[in-house]
């Protein structure tokens, strides 16, 4: 390596207040302008792979889509297994593969909104890549940001991620039918979540019997 | 591992500074890290030494500033520190969004950004 030999009085230092997350959030505050524009909103589903995230929305768009227009974004590493049984109820889905990228940004969200006619839309769904810590510094333009834990992941998941949880708006706390054999209480997940963020609403939910999607459909409603 | 992304939105701004003219040569670059970011020091140290290879800026060092986080209560009017989850199990105690005062929830007012404050250089 070469050296710099530099007396003191050669060396400048430049003052800047450059910001490195600003890029990703300017462009989701414009994606966030466009959806307004078209009384359109969207939500951005973040959670560990294998949390639900999929059948969550799933069974969030078979409610919903006889009300309104509903769209669904779906981040994939590599494939689009996710999004066939979305595609099959004839609901538009956006296959957004990130190619072992770790997390959505704004500018892929941009992009999909463009493969859409979001006059016919009200409500998009994004599924973010399956990460708990990499997309919660990447907003997307959504009007909420919901977190999907569950508690086969085990009762440390929320203290684990902090980040995640503190800039959410609603938290989803999946598959409690088998909270009894994980030995994992719900509650003291739900604790944890307001140890965080003393407003966060969290909802415990299971898809399999359907316990608890009634609310959420009602929260995202309600944003 | 967004660490990656950063380093290289990090190096394409010095870049651009640095491509300015007059020549010169980037000894230092400080970035800040607010302590309400999920941006781990060490990680995006070795990010920023990896993408740097064979460019204008190969040689420069990075160097991370953690800037505290701090919190504002609208309902008791309490602004500063955070409070701090002292046994969450990490390895470092977490700072959460509920006011250290009253109990209820705050909104944050400093530590979630990461900001390119200096860059150092000589003219060559």
């Amino acid at each position: 390596m070469i050296q710099i030999e530099a007396s003191p009085e050669e060396i400048y230092d430049i003052e800047l207040e450059h910001s490195l997350l600003e890029a990703n959030a300017k462009i989701a505050n414009a994606n966030r302008a466009q959806l307004d524009q078209h009384n359109t909103t969207a939500i951005d589903f973040m959670g560990a792979i294998g949390s639900g995230k999929t059948t969550l929305i799933t069974r969030l768009v078979e409610k919903l889509k006889d009300r309104m227009g509903v769209a669904v974004f779906n981040g994939d590493a590599t494939t689009s297994t996710d999004g066939d049984p979305i595609a099959a109820m004839g609901v538009p889905i956006v296959q957004i593969a990130t190619i072992n990228g770790c997390h959505l940004d704004a500018n892929v969200v941009s992009k999909a909104c463009g493969k859409i006619d979001l006059s016919k839309v009200r409500l998009i769904f994004i599924e973010n890549i399956g990460n708990l810590i990499c997309p919660a510094e990447f907003p997307l333009g959504s009007k909420a940001r919901v977190v999907v834990v569950s508690v086969t992941e085990g009762p440390y998941m929320v203290r684990k991620h902090p980040h995640m949880f503190l800039g959410a708006q609603l938290v989803v706390i999946n598959k409690i039918e088998l909270a009894e054999i994980m030995d994992v209480s719900v509650q003291g997940l739900i604790d944890d979540v307001h140890k965080l963020k003393p407003d966060l609403q969290v909802i415990p939910t299971s898809c399999k019997t359907g316990a608890g999607l009634d609310d959420v459909a009602a929260a995202i409603l309600a944003v | 591992m967004h660490e990656l992304s950063i380093a290289s939105s990090l190096v394409e701004s010095v870049l651009e500074f640095a491509s300015q003219p007059p020549p010169k040569k980037v000894l230092k670059v400080l970035l800040q890290i607010g302590e309400f970011t999920c941006v781990e020091p060490e990680q995006l140290q070795f990010c920023y030494t990896a993408v740097i290879k064979e460019t204008l800026i190969e040689g420069s060092t990075l160097e991370i500033e953690r800037v505290s986080a701090e919190v504002a209560c609208r309902h008791c009017g309490y602004a500063g520190p955070p409070k701090y989850w002292e046994d969450a199990l990490s390895a470092a105690p977490v700072a959460t969004l509920q006011c250290p005062t009253c109990g209820k929830a705050t909104e944050s007012t400093r530590g979630h950004d990461c900001t390119i404050r200096t860059i150092r250089y000589v003219e060559s």
